[in-house]
């Protein structure tokens, strides 16, 4: 535990070094947010509405996917690629670390890191637009939120690591995990709210296990989960049966690994 | 000046030739590419038509509008990519390594030069014949037809293109302050994906933010309505302004920047 523990403090400096790119990444994810605000403001004021949301749940809707999707994502997969594929894997073979853990520990202080300049961010941008914001009024939603949350963190980690795994098979993985990555955030609901898709791409979302990781935290907060307990059930399942295939395919892996430029 | 014009002309044929060559050395990437790349689109269209399943118009843009809108992006970017955006892309290596010297160095405009050794014939190529296929598709819902309409469209392409340019040498000069650059192109992607969005919806200070200093209003806006015949006189002219003035500040801000670079080569 302690040698994580000091590899989480390392990773966290490290990725401190690097803070201005976090705040020009910020800036730019704003923005982004920003024209979606304008964007959907535009549809409302024309007496047009989408689905079953009002005006202020649609940008709470986006406000929380920009949080969302900075805080749970996980994109240590690239360096999980790049790592097997130079072959700095043996490295690890002949070291005292899990390898899953060590990434886990990796993505986990970025991402605390991360969720500090964000959280920052979304309170400020909140004060321009908070006329459109809606918040929870039970502080019960807010700690099943929080769970979801952390829960999602975990289940987009461990995806993120099984792609990476896929290096020992594939040659054009980056391409593979672009082509992913987008079906993911669709499916995830971070570009649209999956209510507002037609009903058989609801449908077909519904059997995916990405919407645990934007659509459902962001229902709980809006609070228009009716299924609670069930989805979290769902929810853990996912988290179980992901953490048994990362582990398969890592132990698989190693089989089938040969060192590059030993 | 034809003089000057016709030596960089030569330069990009050569250019272009090379990195072709290199393109081809990886032919299955190639193709992989350019269908991601379709893919990539028909995600943009199927989120559009969604919203359109709930909602007639947006800021006054029907759907097949809208599909000239996405189609314009395309085009703008494999124009982009073309021309001067993977080196960008490159930029920030060449600088943590030194190879930067190598621009500095030739008798040509090292923000030209550096575009030119890294054209990518492949990067957008399915984003671009997407595109030309979308505005076509759109074009022929509308009845907007008159003769001069295409080559306004494509003068106001070319501004387009003139206005990414100014705002990636702006946005990358930053990096000779700051050594890790990889998200500043992050921010220009960002820059691109959002001008899909016509720029009607922006109000008040948002319109002119998003026109005059981050003109995600204009890119994709401008041209597609010259096709669907809804731009002003007036607001052509404001925007081949807004596209000179912003490839001028971006030529003067990259010139004073390229004095800050200390060669990384020892």
């Amino acid at each position: 535990m302690k040698k994580y523990i000091s590899l989480f403090h390392i990773n966290w400096q490290n990725s401190l070094q690097y803070r201005f790119s976090l705040v020009v990444y910020i800036g730019g994810y704003s923005i982004y947010i920003c024209v979606l605000l304008y964007l959907w403001s535009a549809i409302y004021s024309e007496g047009q509405s989408v689905g079953n949301y009002t005006l202020s749940q649609l940008m709470t809707y986006y406000i929380l996917q920009l949080m969302i999707n900075s805080i749970i994502f996980s994109y240590v997969s690239w360096d999980v690629i790049d790592n097997i594929k130079t072959g700095n894997f043996s490295n690890f073979l002949t070291k005292p670390l899990d390898y899953y853990v060590y990434w886990f520990t990796i993505n986990i202080s970025g991402k605390m890191l991360e969720a500090v300049f964000i959280i920052i961010t979304a309170g400020i941008v909140s004060i321009f637009v908070s006329d459109y914001i809606s918040f929870p009024h039970n502080p019960v939603t807010l700690a099943y939120f929080i769970i979801s949350i952390i829960l999602g963190i975990i289940l987009a980690f461990e995806m993120d690591f099984c792609i990476g795994m896929l290096t020992f098979w594939l040659t054009q993985v980056r391409t593979f995990k672009y082509m992913l990555q987008t079906m993911i955030l669709f499916f995830a609901g971070a570009m649209l709210p999956l209510d507002l898709f037609p009903p058989f791409l609801t449908k077909t979302a519904e059997l995916l296990p990405f919407r645990y990781l934007v659509y459902f935290p962001i229902s709980i907060y809006l609070g228009t989960v009716e299924d609670l307990l069930p989805s979290f059930a769902m929810l853990l399942l996912w988290i179980i049966l992901f953490f048994v295939l990362s582990r398969i395919l890592l132990f698989r892996g190693i089989k089938r690994y040969e060192a590059v430029g030993a | 000046m034809i003089r000057i014009l016709a030596r960089y002309m030569r330069l990009y044929k050569a250019f272009f030739v090379q990195c072709l060559k290199e393109d081809m050395i990886y032919r299955s990437n190639f193709l992989t590419l350019v269908i991601m790349d379709i893919g990539f689109v028909c995600v943009s269209i199927i989120l559009f038509s969604i919203i359109y399943g709930h909602v007639n118009t947006i800021a006054g843009w029907t759907f097949h509008q809208s599909v000239i809108l996405i189609g314009t992006v395309g085009i703008v970017r494999e124009m982009a990519y073309l021309t001067f955006r993977r080196g960008f892309l490159e930029l920030g290596n060449h600088i943590r390594t030194g190879t930067f010297d190598m621009f500095m160095t030739r008798p040509i405009a090292s923000g030209i030069h550096l575009g030119m050794r890294h054209l990518s014939i492949s990067e957008s190529l399915g984003e671009g014949m997407m595109g030309v296929v979308l505005v076509i598709y759109g074009f022929i819902h509308l009845d907007t037809w008159s003769w001069f309409i295409f080559p306004l469209y494509l003068l106001f392409v070319l501004n387009s293109l003139m206005i990414y340019y100014g705002f990636s040498l702006i946005i990358n000069s930053i990096v000779f302050w700051v050594v890790k650059s990889q998200e500043l192109n992050t921010v220009v992607y960002f820059f691109m994906e959002t001008s899909r969005y016509p720029g009607d919806i922006y109000r008040g200070i948002g319109k002119v933010i998003f026109t005059f200093i981050i003109p995600i209003g204009i890119i994709a806006t401008v041209p597609a309505s010259a096709l669907t015949g809804r731009l002003s006189p007036a607001f052509a002219i404001l925007s081949l302004f807004i596209g000179l003035s912003f490839l001028a500040t971006g030529l003067l801000v990259w010139k004073k920047s390229i004095e800050h670079y200390s060669s990384a080569s020892g």
